[in-house]
């Protein structure tokens, strides 16, 4: 068993931790690794996993250590392998912990999931560093096999196909959402602000489609509470002609991913709920994290390129394509959505094989372990 | 020794990389999404010959080296290593792997003048003239009718033994011109 240390730094809302905390359990859980995780916002982590202690410095979530990465970085020795998460800076103090290891440890520099051609030239290349004898490797997730593949837990696939109809009922039942009726369609809502949502709103309210809509916390709220023009109180939904939404609180991983899998459509933003749709197997539609001058555009195209490249129904994959064009980067989202939503079951279809296509890269932690032994 | 930023690099910059010097082959600039930007680069080492593929942050502090170059001439072969000579007669010894590519065109009596390049005193690399003349040693007779250089054959150059492609019309103790870099032949001199 080799000593983890997992770095993360919460740059804005709960992507980073989010993936961070998913690796760690999965090497801790399901390889038996002895990992402590460093987080510099525990605030944000608790959010995620409410048996946080905001306050402490250090504490214990299953066998996993944690400790608050403060800007006064204590003494400690360094761990047999150190992940930065997503090029965080690892504190100076630290890096010359490792390079006074006797044996260096292995450091890897996870970075952010694309699609692009270029992360397979560019997975697991090495980085020596100047002034130690410390090299890093830069590790890149990706959706093929000549990348780092993505985070699934080894049972995930297995709950996924477990999960028949009554599970599903029962699942509602719990979040306080009527049983479904046959001649809705019901919708997950996770975005950052996002300039189509009003028009995309519009659009639903008017039908014909019955569309029950599940919006999660932060921006997605805001912006359908603005629409509406009331906020969400309780379990009570807002409710617009053909459109109902209710307000969700925020779900622990297991219980969004279970959101994600009862929905018939996946709205998803970012890293982490980007690869769990995935997963879910059921149509989504991604808003990826927006920069300035529309830098992200190239990532979106090529995952674009990668996901739908064997989607060969006439008409899906344009479907798809516009859509998410429309929801990213303006258009006419209200006649996208009524074209992807046509092709919906199509979609869903090519969702299963997509997930079993994506599960041929190997597993991110799965992966980050052989590639430990191997070094 | 200089600070060399990571995304600065260009081909033929030498920086250390684990203590030893290597110079710069290839680089390739990728960034995208949210993702650090990185650059990419295929390297040689200059000690050793062996080539790599590193990685680094485009924003990386790398150690630099300013390298001493100074004007050579090739003077013998005393195995394993090829030995030049300043204008001060100072001796200088490469090892002859490191040099491997070069070896087709050293010969005891040439007189082109070399650029021997310099790591902490050491000699580690030399680069030929662009151009050099070389005789040739022995080739098939031309072949008739065809003098418009197209049609090629092999010739062995004089003191190296080194065979390459020549045009048709080319003669036994012609003097010729070739590329070093593409090691192709040029045009007949003589």
């Amino acid at each position: 068993m080799r000593r983890w240390d997992l770095f993360c730094r919460v740059v804005d809302n709960f992507g980073d931790i989010g993936v961070c905390w998913r690796l760690a359990r999965q090497l801790a859980e399901e390889h038996r690794q002895d990992v402590r995780l460093w987080v510099d916002d525990l605030t944000s982590f608790s959010r995620l996993c409410p048996s946080i202690a905001t306050a402490a410095d250090s504490q214990r979530v299953g066998s996993i250590e944690i400790r608050h990465w403060s800007a006064d970085f204590p003494v400690v020795n360094a761990a047999d392998v150190v992940i930065e998460a997503f090029a965080c800076e690892l504190p100076a103090s630290y890096i010359d912990a490792m390079a006074r290891r006797e044996l260096a440890p292995v450091w890897i520099n996870l970075e952010y999931l694309s699609a692009e051609d270029w992360v397979e030239d560019c997975h697991l290349l090495a980085s020596p560093q100047t002034n130690s004898r410390l090299t890093k490797h830069f590790f890149f997730p990706g959706f093929t096999p000549r990348t780092g593949g993505v985070l699934r837990e080894r049972d995930l696939l297995a709950d996924r196909a477990a999960f028949d109809s009554a599970a599903e009922g029962e699942f509602w039942s719990t979040l306080g959402i009527p049983p479904r009726s046959a001649d809705e369609i019901r919708v997950a809502l996770f975005c950052y602000e996002n300039a189509a949502l009003p028009e995309l709103l519009r659009a639903w309210s008017e039908g014909p489609q019955r569309v029950r809509l599940l919006v999660t916390p932060g921006a997605a709220t805001a912006q359908v509470e603005r629409w509406f023009g009331r906020v969400f109180l309780g379990a009570g939904p807002l409710e617009a002609d053909f459109l109902t939404a209710h307000g969700l609180p925020f779900l622990p991983q297991a219980t969004f991913d279970r959101l994600l899998w009862a929905c018939d459509v996946n709205f998803v933003r970012g890293e982490d709920s980007f690869v769990r749709a995935q997963w879910a197997q059921r149509p989504f539609v991604w808003q990826i994290y927006p920069q300035a001058e529309n830098a992200h555009r190239v990532k979106l195209e090529a995952f674009l390129a990668c996901y739908l490249a064997e989607l060969k129904v006439p008409g899906a994959a344009e479907a798809v394509r516009r859509c998410w064009l429309a929801w990213n980067f303006g258009g006419e989202i209200a006649a996208a959505w009524w074209d992807f939503a046509e092709n919906r079951q199509s979609v869903e279809r090519y969702a299963k094989d997509w997930a079993s296509q994506l599960d041929q890269a190997g597993n991110l932690a799965n992966n980050l372990v052989c590639f430990v032994n191997g070094t | 020794m200089s600070v060399k930023i990571a995304g600065d690099l260009v081909v033929g910059n030498v920086i250390i990389v684990e203590g030893q010097p290597v110079v710069v082959m290839n680089k390739q600039y990728n960034k995208s999404g949210r993702n650090a930007a990185v650059i990419k680069v295929k390297a040689k080492n200059l000690m050793t010959n062996r080539i790599s593929e590193l990685i680094w942050k485009a924003d990386e502090k790398l150690e630099g080296v300013i390298l001493e170059k100074k004007p050579c001439t090739y003077s013998y072969f005393a195995p394993p290593s090829h030995v030049f000579v300043d204008s001060e007669f100072n001796q200088y010894e490469i090892d002859a792997e490191v040099i491997a590519d070069l070896e087709k065109f050293l010969a005891p009596d040439m007189t082109d003048v070399c650029e021997v390049t310099f790591y902490e005193g050491t000699p580690i690399s030399v680069v030929l003239p662009r151009s050099i003349i070389r005789e040739v040693e022995y080739t098939e007779p031309a072949a008739r009718g065809d003098t418009s250089g197209k049609i090629t054959k092999s010739a062995i150059l004089k003191g190296t033994k080194h065979e390459m492609q020549v045009s048709a019309f080319v003669e036994i103790g012609d003097k010729i011109e070739i590329d070093t870099e593409s090691g192709e032949f040029k045009r007949r001199i003589t």
